[in-house]
């Protein structure tokens, strides 16, 4: 019996509030330490960190731990995504290691929705919406990191106040608003509202005040312009916090559910959320089924965030090690 | 610094302040004005005046419901703060497989609150995991009810939001790390000191702004802790509904087709009152610590 | 200055300046005309059905009753949407704000209740005056609602809970399965003999009380007005103090204080209890989830009242084509294609001709075939018990003191007291 069901996908407190401010400031004085681009010497990638044995197996044993403590969820949707018609899901105890392993609930998928187009759907949203922060957020990020201009302490001031400003009761008056642009059933029209983050801005200029402030007066003494500051100058140094912002914005479009159905109408323009929400339909919720379609939805984020990840610590193993 | 047209930060700065405008003071500025109102989801708004504020006087709920926020914070600040940026210099250090376990350490971030609600059921029900440990050790004679007891709920609700929040901070934490300079690292090891001294005297220094930013975070998102709650107590907020936070006060009046706008709006506007008191501190320390 | 605040709000809440239409398109037309087009007009031309959550096991049902209608009414195009299940509230209230309702739309009656009251509603009984003598009068009845004069949906498919037993558990602890009990009083006594049998390891009872146990306790529920509710009587404390101490006692798992509706069925999945309540097609998913169970699963009848469970199809005032609205809705809710519903799931039909039909009378043997019967049988005494009125709101607030009551830390009577006087107040606005 289809009754209504609480929805939490959505819900405020979900996502991550967005950020902070002025925190900025004071990384940028450290200064100096970037300007070398030496090549990295064998001292500097290894020397004083070498571990010996005993503390490498400390770590791996910490790392262990904590693995034991956060995969659950995970293993139990990878293991009820093979398990077979015939084994109990919901038991009394889980049961984390499939008696009948099959990979047949994944064909189901892709049989019972169209799961390619829903994810290509997922792929251009996420796309906008990330084009749109790194690009939005760079640009507005670094004006107020880098720039002095008349309003730029008020323009501020309303950023931070984003983290605490109230919004929760007015996604219906948000969809008639996208609606009036005339972006109802839309994939721009999902993608919109999140196209430019305040978290993510106030991350970027939290990066940008990290650049020390004498590589810019350089550039300016040889006659750069604001936009091959930021060109050169700027941008390889916070590449670390655009992988961060790419992360968080992926996921973010990636595993919205509500906003995209109230914008959707046209079941072909689904996004994967929205559309895997097909296999908990009424009479005939399979959990197989949406375990299988879960771990397919998880995927992308996996190689996106070991992708960004990767990046995190490229400015300082590329830049900052002096020879 | 420098530029040579007035009007270059805001073309810079600007498509971020349409957004600004149109996506977050817009709504802020709505709310403000839908909390003098008796608005419903499909029309009908009638100006009321004080009447939704003067009903926050009233709600025996919303004094719990601030009692568990603040008390969520209190909690959940420090472990927060902390635990992440362990974690992260755990997993700093490019070692044989360091990608699978960052990864993995990121997926309670976005595990399904379904799933999410599934294990941890397991783990703290009367017979689950917990429980059983408890038993088999003699430490408890009957099972601990984490998830109908009062105060036991909303512990069990920060541990989840703890565990939840290790991978998402540990990301910030991470790119932050890079920031400090290997260098300084270096110069103290040679002058002979031991990993901790180097934590006390060249990590925590370094990653203090960002630090003082995820301590902002954690003070705002846990004030409007939502889905933690939520999931454990299947959407009832405990027996009395005594575990509610503020946030499921404003979802139970906000959502259906007989939104009590008006009054979830009043809320709305109550806790950003709440939220600004730690933030306006936060920024104070890091005027200072500047 | 009121209607400056008016307007202001109304700008906010609509961005009606944005948008040019919204709400309030629906107000302009007058019913009573578009009822007469209704049943007056030719049927042509497009018209979209929005369907919840029945994709895609009866997408090729749903098809083929598309089909048949076009071939009924050559000229006609049908547009069909279906919705996923999660959310689907919030769907169509925005749907609803912005004037985007499609033409013939599933809408359970505590749906159509709030839109109804909001005049965006076709009261369909005008447009097609047969209407009760075709379809049931407990279908019929949820789409009438107090204060408002008229039917604002077809009723579709209807349902019921039954009794579910664990025979395996039941047997287990010296039950006896084809003996379960049949009354509150019954399953409290089986329940202690559970107890005492497994040691506390597997219960009997699995939910707290909710507004329909109430309800079979004789208490009113609800004013027949509609205007307020009236189930803090002392019946109605004494129902709670047994269960109190049932639960003081051990004999439910403290789960129950937090479980919802489906609480019940999730303990009963996981073999912690032996006894749930569930629709007719229970077994059928308990079949795909935990394959071991399903077989050992026998039903019974409901304690007293079923409750009565009805979905519907209700037509917006603002469609734009009334005719081909009206005659989809009566297509899809014909006796002909409610029936071959029925047999593709444990549903049943709500139209008056499907009630002689001996298929659902009639089991097959299997242990989900008697619960289909068991299910039929009941229905035919079933009723609404939940009032319309409760939204999820007061269903949290219920809950909540109910749960309260039962775990100990107030009376009853304060309990229900507190729960009848924040409903009272989330009803008035």
């Amino acid at each position: 019996m289809t009754t209504v069901r609480p929805n939490t996908a959505g819900a405020p407190g979900a996502a991550p509030a967005p950020a902070e401010p002025a925190a900025a400031g004071t990384a940028g004085s450290r200064g100096g330490s970037h300007t070398s681009r030496a090549p990295r010497t064998s001292r500097g990638s290894r020397g004083f960190n070498t571990a010996s044995p005993a503390q490498t197996a400390v770590r791996y044993l910490l790392l262990l731990l904590v693995l034991l403590l956060v995969v659950g969820p995970f293993l139990w949707q990878l293991s009820t995504s093979l398990k077979g018609p015939a084994e109990d899901v919901f038991t009394r105890t889980p049961v984390f290691v499939p008696e009948q392993p099959t990979l047949g609930n994944y064909g189901k998928v892709a049989e019972t929705i169209p799961v390619w187009t829903y994810a290509l759907n997922s792929v251009i949203v996420a796309a906008v919406c990330i084009t749109g922060n790194v690009v939005g957020c760079t640009l507005g990020g670094y004006a107020l990191a880098r720039l002095r201009f008349r309003g730029a302490r008020l323009v501020l001031g309303l950023f931070l106040a984003t983290l605490v400003l109230p919004g929760e009761v007015t996604i219906v008056s948000q969809y008639v608003l996208v609606r009036g642009l005339g972006l109802a059933d839309t994939l721009a029209g999902v993608a919109l509202p999140g196209s430019i983050a305040m978290l993510n801005v106030l991350l970027m200029r939290t990066a940008f005040a990290a650049v020390p402030v004498e590589l810019d007066q350089a550039a300016l003494v040889d006659g750069a312009t604001v936009w091959q500051r930021l060109w050169h100058i700027g941008l390889p140094n916070v590449r670390g916090m655009i992988s961060v912002i790419v992360i968080f914005t992926f996921i973010g479009a990636w595993d919205d559910f509500l906003w995209p159905l109230i914008v959707l109408n046209d079941p072909q323009k689904y996004t994967l959320t929205v559309g895997l929400q097909y296999l908990n339909g009424t009479f005939s919720a399979n959990p197989r089924l949406i375990a299988a379609g879960t771990m397919i939805a998880f995927l992308p984020i996996v190689v996106v965030f070991g992708v960004c990840q990767r990046f995190f610590f490229k400015g300082v193993e590329e830049g900052a090690v002096k020879g | 610094m420098t530029h040579r047209r007035w009007f270059t930060p805001w073309l810079l700065a600007g498509p971020a302040i349409v957004w600004l405008a149109v996506f977050n003071l817009w709504p802020a500025v709505n709310t403000v004005i839908l909390s003098f109102t008796n608005a419903k989801p499909l029309g009908g708004g009638r100006f009321t005046g004080l009447e939704n504020y003067g009903r926050l006087l009233d709600d025996a709920q919303l004094a719990d419901a601030l009692l568990n926020s603040i008390v969520f914070m209190l909690v959940c600040l420090p472990l927060l703060t902390v635990l992440p940026l362990l974690l992260a210099l755990l997993v700093q250090r490019r070692i044989p497989g360091i990608t699978f376990f960052r990864t993995a350490f990121y997926t309670p971030v976005i595990a399904s609150a379904v799933v999410v609600a599934l294990i941890w059921g397991w783990v703290l029900d009367d017979r689950g995991l917990v429980n059983g440990l408890l038993r088999q050790t003699g430490l408890a004679d009957s099972p601990v009810s984490f998830l109908t007891d009062r105060w036991l709920l909303l512990f069990s609700a920060i541990a989840l939001t703890v565990w939840k929040g290790l991978g998402y901070y540990m990301v910030i934490y991470l790119s932050a790390l890079a920031n400090v300079p290997r260098e300084l690292h270096e110069a103290s090891a040679v002058d002979g000191a031991g990993p901790v001294r180097r934590f006390w005297h060249v990590t925590l220094p370094g990653v203090r702004p960002t630090m003082v930013l995820v301590s902002a975070l954690i003070s705002v998102s846990s004030l409007r802790v939502f889905s933690e709650l939520y999931v454990l107590s299947n959407g009832q907020g405990g027996p009395g509904g005594r575990d509610m936070s503020v946030v499921m006060l404003i979802q139970m009046y906000s959502r259906g087709f007989n939104g009590h706008l008006g009054y979830a709006s009043a809320l709305s506007l109550l806790l950003f009152v709440v939220t600004l008191g730690p933030m306006l501190f936060l920024m104070r320390l890091n005027r200072k610590a500047a | 200055m009121r209607r400056i605040w008016a307007a202001l709000t109304t700008t906010a809440l609509t961005a009606a300046a944005l948008t040019g239409c919204g709400l309030g398109s629906g107000d302009t037309k007058n019913g009573d005309s578009v009822a007469s087009a209704a049943a007056t007009g030719e049927v042509k031309g497009k018209v979209s059905l929005q369907t919840w959550a029945l994709k895609p096991k009866f997408t090729d049902y749903v098809q083929g009753v598309i089909d048949g209608f076009k071939k009924k009414y050559p000229g006609v195009e049908v547009e069909w949407l279906d919705q996923p299940g999660e959310g689907y509230s919030d769907k169509v209230l925005s749907q609803a704000a912005a004037g985007t309702l499609p033409d013939v739309v599933n809408l359970p009656p505590d749906f159509a209740l709030p839109l109804s009251r909001k005049d965006l509603l076709l009261d369909v009984a005008k447009a097609d005056p047969k209407l009760a003598d075709e379809y049931v009068a407990g279908g019929v009845d949820a789409y009438r609602f107090a204060g408002r004069q008229g039917v604002f949906g077809y009723p579709w498919y209807l349902n019921t809970d039954v009794n579910y037993w664990s025979s395996e558990l039941l047997t287990k602890n010296g039950l006896d399965p084809k003996k379960p009990p049949t009354s509150l009083d019954e399953l409290i006594a089986q329940a202690r003999v559970m107890k005492e049998k497994s040691g506390g390891q597997t219960y009997l009872m699995s939910r707290k009380p909710g507004l329909g146990d109430l309800y079979n306790a004789g208490v009113k529920i609800m004013s027949d007005d509609g205007t307020a509710f009236t189930f803090n009587t002392p019946e109605a404390a004494a129902l709670l103090d047994k269960y109190r101490d049932a639960f003081k006692e051990g004999l439910l798992p403290k789960d129950v204080l937090t479980n919802t509706y489906a609480g019940n069925t999730k303990l009963f999945n996981a073999g912690t209890v032996a006894w749930t309540t569930a629709g007719a097609n229970y077994i059928t998913s308990l079949a795909t989830d935990n394959p071991t169970l399903a077989p050992k699963v026998v039903s019974s009848p409901a304690f007293a009242t079923p409750p009565l469970y009805v979905q519907g199809l209700s037509i917006p005032k603002n469609t734009r084509n009334p005719a081909a609205a009206v005659a989809l809705a009566r297509w899809v809710t014909n006796a002909e294609n409610q029936a071959a519903f029925a047999h593709l799931t444990s549903i049943f039909p709500s139209t008056k001709a499907s009630a002689n039909d001996p298929f659902f009378s009639k089991g097959d043997g299997t242990n989900a075939g008697d619960a289909k019967v068991v299910a039929f049988t009941s229905l035919a005494k079933a009723k609404l018990i939940q009032p319309v009125q409760v939204d999820d709101a007061m269903s949290t607030v219920i809950n909540q003191q109910i749960a309260l009551a039962i775990s100990g830390d107030a009376s009853s009577k304060q309990a229900l007291d507190t729960a009848v006087e924040q409903c009272d107040k989330l009803l008035k606005g």
